[in-house]
């Protein structure tokens, strides 16, 4: 069976819940799925041919081992969506303090009247 | 020499971001802004010494010299740095020009780790690596953007920092697949693996990281351009002029580097691309039109030149690739001039109204000039700048792309019309006067406009070494085509634009998040179709 | 009997996702996200990476007290409930059919689009039969991972550090209260709690020395600095839910993270760069262990330090 399937479902379930989610924090969330399904994609790339851990392979048949460079690259997209979310979080918290509320509708809709008061 | 000089390749991006973190923790206000200008002028010396390097011969570095594509490899040709030298240019006008201003050396820690990340989208060849400096510059373009406090668009921010990321995942997922059907990372080894393999593999690939470029590009249907426009209002002016004139060209420079990857292998998306850039230089056009805020004005004017751009690079010559590419050279410069001239506006003003500001020439001439050699040469107007790199960028054009190419450029006439007003009439009350730092560094820019536009063909023949000359008989056809489209500015703007403000239900423009992600899906579905 | 135990985990993440999509409750999804991602993990574990399982089994800890943080105010202060409420009143009607088919069929569409031109599973391995040949000699190390994020793509890990320090300098500005200061007074709920001092008083040693370890060995096994210093930062998860956290430095140990991370970029320029551990690995093979150590620990500090800094922000400053 085909692994990345699962990753392409996951891609778009989460792009689903993009267009469809209503609150901030749930857009956040689902930010972070599709982070998680490339990163999942990317580790099945890695674990075609094979799927022992990279460590002390001398001991091991070379043919069984999980290929190391998505897993370093995973690392490093791991530590770059963790840096990237959590500005986004300081961000909602500030507006969720500002607007009272976590919707984006409701949220556009007092930004929106907000900005023709000022001009 | 050319040893050293590649060696020194990294040290391009770190010794920028080493400064900003010192400057960060130990300096005062007074030391960050003199080594901020120090530094900044001996890049642009570097800089130029690997632009010359770069002539002769493509510059390589194997980070940590490890054997074969094990590493991540650097690479300086003409292209590469000749954007590094731009970015050091338009950083170190930008320095001088906020040379007075009261900023903390967070600024500076943002500038400079701005600085670096661009110049290593500039100089990377690999994919994997070019992700990671995108997020960097989209957090630190966030914070920028987020930078005054009191002014600042925090809703409009997390628009943009939160569509970065989605479309930034398309990329990832496509270099994924990239990954798993070619077995690289870098580019020119996936460009030799791309030549033996099956059309169909590459598909999916190319249509997921073009899909982020687009993004990053504002292509039509994408509208990711929006909400970076609309947080711009509460940035500072070399933050604003940084991101128009710069961080958008990285997704062209990007757009080239994958084309030269995949072109090959996708001939006919270069039609679709070409269809896609002349919608959205309209669509760019019409939005500017709709603007009264001069900063918004210029902004939406980079969505339509920067479709321009995209045209030569799909128009398919050699020549019209040079002509966009030096476009893009040009259009950094105008743009910042514009954007520092609309600063200086707003701060002696105190407005940034289009149709409020009068009076400009007897005021201040030295703005009003400035303004005025950047929009002459942004119009193309014979003599300046903009007119040598649109010349070529038509130049290998069918005859009906070329006139689709002058209706556009009338829409940017008619845009820039309205900017004329300023200049004359009665003088506004000013508020405060602005120091002459500031005037210096406008002006500059807007010299330059003149100057590259007076020595347009030696500067390419330098740069890229095409061997160009103009034929009388075709720069009197396009001067008359200019004169022609002048005028007709002149009477649409008087008869219609300035009676009737008919794009005013356009002003302030803007879509929810939910639909700027869907019209990132809907060019990835359209885009797949297609293909 | 071969147990399909990676499909059976992957189904079970496909499922966790779902159900956030139809879930409404604020907490239920925050919850519901922190089962998805240890999932995620598990089946990072069983793709053969168990490096890439720690880090995001540690990330995603800290991710959910990030959320929860946001979302405590939702339902203590009554602000915004009533979107939840607007979301649940939603009325069977073509109009709410309509809304929901449409990026449904949108959704289905794209996904179908991408299957047809989907490439054949098949991964060439050229660098990962190069790079499992030669980072002995190259980089040094037993663990691949390690010496490709320390050694072969340091220039990477590079900027992935910045992208950190960077971060902890946006989360202090966009937020809504600018200064570096405390301003949380309140205590922990539990901090009386016999139990809990003596639970901590056993766990953080523990916690301490896991994080050391997986630091100290990271070339060696799985883990690495980063793991390491993610590991170490749940310490003062664990403290401040029975000790304040108030009396820690919190602007020298922002200055510290600053220098550490000079040291992270001058380190690997003086010894990756000009290819000094690569002559080194052939003269005095030791050298490029004592270089790979010293980067997992600069490496676990700077985490550390940042995202001390990032929860200490959260649950002192945007909590309150």
């Amino acid at each position: 069976m085909r692994l990345d399937i699962f990753t392409m479902v996951m891609f778009f379930v989460s792009f689903f819940g993009l267009i469809t989610s209503r609150t901030i924090i749930k857009s956040i969330v689902f930010i972070l799925i599709m982070q998680t399904s490339v990163v999942m994609f990317w580790l099945i790339v890695g674990n075609m041919h094979g799927s022992l851990p990279p460590i002390d392979v001398y001991n091991i048949d070379a043919e069984n081992i999980s290929d190391p460079l998505p897993q370093a690259l995973m690392l490093s997209a791991i530590v770059i969506g963790i840096s990237v979310i959590t500005v986004s979080i300081t961000m909602f918290n500030n507006l969720f303090r500002k607007y009272e509320t976590a919707s984006w509708d409701h949220m556009e809709k007092v930004y929106s009247n907000e900005g023709e008061g000022e001009q | 020499m050319i040893d050293l000089i590649s060696q020194l390749l990294p040290f391009f991006v770190i010794v920028p971001i080493i400064i900003a973190v010192f400057l960060y923790v130990f300096s005062s206000k007074q030391m960050a802004r003199k080594v901020a200008i120090l530094f900044q002028a001996a890049f642009v010396v570097f800089a130029f010494l690997l632009l010359r390097q770069s002539l002769e011969g493509e510059l390589l570095l194997n980070v940590g010299q490890y054997a074969g594509f094990l590493g991540i490899i650097l690479r300086a040709d003409y292209l590469a740095a000749i954007f590094v030298l731009l970015t050091s240019v338009i950083f170190l006008m930008l320095a001088i020009y906020s040379l007075n201003n009261d900023n903390t050396s967070l600024y500076w820690f943002l500038i400079f780790i701005l600085e670096g990340a661009i110049v290593g989208l500039f100089l990377t060849r690999d994919f994997f690596n070019f992700f990671v400096l995108v997020e960097v510059s989209t957090v630190v373009v966030t914070i920028l953007l987020m930078y005054d406090v009191k002014r600042r668009n925090m809703f409009t921010g997390i628009k943009f920092v939160m569509i970065n990321i989605v479309a930034m995942q398309f990329y990832l997922f496509g270099v994924g697949y990239l990954y798993m059907i070619t077995g690289a990372l870098d580019m020119v080894a996936i460009y030799y693996a791309t030549q033996e393999m099956d059309r169909a593999q590459l598909v999916l690939p190319y249509v997921l990281v073009m899909t982020s470029i687009a993004a990053k590009t504002s292509m039509l249907p994408t509208l990711t351009f929006l909400p970076k426009v609309n947080s711009m209002l509460g940035a500072h002016t070399p933050v604003a002029a940084i991101i128009s004139g710069l961080q958008i060209k990285i997704g062209v420079y990007m757009f080239i580097r994958v084309q030269t990857v995949f072109g090959g292998v996708f001939p006919e998306a270069r039609q679709l691309f070409l269809v896609v850039a002349i919608v959205s230089a309209f669509a760019g056009v019409v939005l500017a039109l709709a603007q009264k805020e001069i900063r918004l004005v210029l902004a939406y004017s980079t969505m339509a030149q920067v479709s321009l751009i995209m045209i030569g690079l799909n128009i398919g010559g050699l020549y019209s690739f040079t002509g966009a590419v030096f476009h893009i050279l040009n259009h950094a410069i105008f743009k910042v001039a514009l954007f520092m001239a609309a600063g200086m506006i707003a701060h002696r003003y105190g407005t940034g109204d289009i149709t409020k500001v009068r009076g400009l020439f007897r005021h201040s001439p030295v703005i009003a000039i400035s303004t005025a050699l950047a929009v002459l040469g942004m119009v193309g107007m014979p003599l300046f700048n903009g007119f040598v790199s649109k010349y070529f960028l038509a130049y290998d054009a069918p005859l009906y792309l070329e006139w689709i190419i002058n209706v556009i450029n009338l829409g940017t006439m008619l845009v820039f019309v309205r900017f004329s007003a300023m200049f004359f009439g009665r003088p506004n009350a000013v508020i405060s006067e602005s120091d002459s730092a500031r005037q210096i560094s406008t002006f500059v820019m807007g010299a330059a406009c003149l100057v590259i536009g007076v020595g347009g063909v030696w500067i390419m023949r330098f740069l890229f070494g095409l061997d160009v000359e103009f034929t009388a008989a075709e720069v009197a056809e396009k001067c008359a085509i200019f004169l022609g489209s002048l005028v007709i500015a002149l009477l649409v703007y008087r008869l219609v634009l300035a009676k009737h403000e008919i794009f005013i239900r356009l002003r302030g423009f803007d879509l929810s998040f939910k639909m700027l992600c869907a019209s990132i899906g809907v060019f990835f579905g359209g885009f797949l179709l297609f293909l | 009997m071969n147990i399909p135990i990676t499909e059976i985990a992957l189904s079970l993440w496909v499922v966790c996702a779902v159900l956030i999509v139809f879930t409404k409750k604020m907490y239920r999804i925050i919850i519901t996200f922190g089962v998805f991602s240890l999932i995620g993990a598990l089946s990072y574990l069983f793709l053969g990476s168990p490096d890439v399982a720690m880090a995001e089994a540690a990330v995603s800890a800290f991710v959910t007290i990030f959320f929860i943080v946001c979302i405590e105010r939702y339902y203590k202060f009554g602000m915004g409930l009533e979107d939840e409420q607007a979301e649940e009143k939603v009325k069977f009607s073509a109009k709410s059919v309509g809304r929901i088919l449409a990026p449904t069929g949108f959704c289905v569409g794209l996904f179908w689009l991408a299957m047809q031109h989907l490439p054949m599973d098949d991964a060439v391995t050229v660098l990962r039969d190069q790079y499992l040949a030669r980072f002995m000699y190259d980089v040094g190390g037993m663990n691949a991972v390690a010496s490709i994020v320390l050694g072969y793509r340091v220039y990477d890990t590079l900027f992935e550090a910045l992208l950190l320090v960077v971060s902890v300098v946006a989360v202090a500005h966009v937020s809504w209260y600018d200064k570096a200061e405390m301003i949380d007074r309140r205590h922990s709920e539990i901090k009386n709690s016999g139990v809990a001092r003596f639970t901590m008083r056993v766990v953080c040693p523990i916690i301490i020395i896991f994080g050391a370890y997986i630091i100290a060995n990271g070339h060696l096994t799985a883990g690495g600095g980063f793991q390491g210093g993610l590991a170490i930062a749940t310490f003062f998860i664990c403290r401040y839910l029975v000790y304040d956290i108030n009396d820690l430095p919190i602007a020298k140990v922002m200055r510290m993270e600053k220098l550490v991370f000079v040291n992270i970029t001058i380190l690997p320029v003086l010894a990756v760069f000009t290819g000094v551990t690569y002559f080194a690995t052939y003269i005095l093979p030791l050298t490029s262990d004592v270089y790979l150590v010293a980067m997992n620990i600069l490496i676990g500090f700077k985490v550390a330090c940042g995202f001390f800094v990032l929860f200490y922000r959260f649950v002192a400053i945007e909590r309150w």
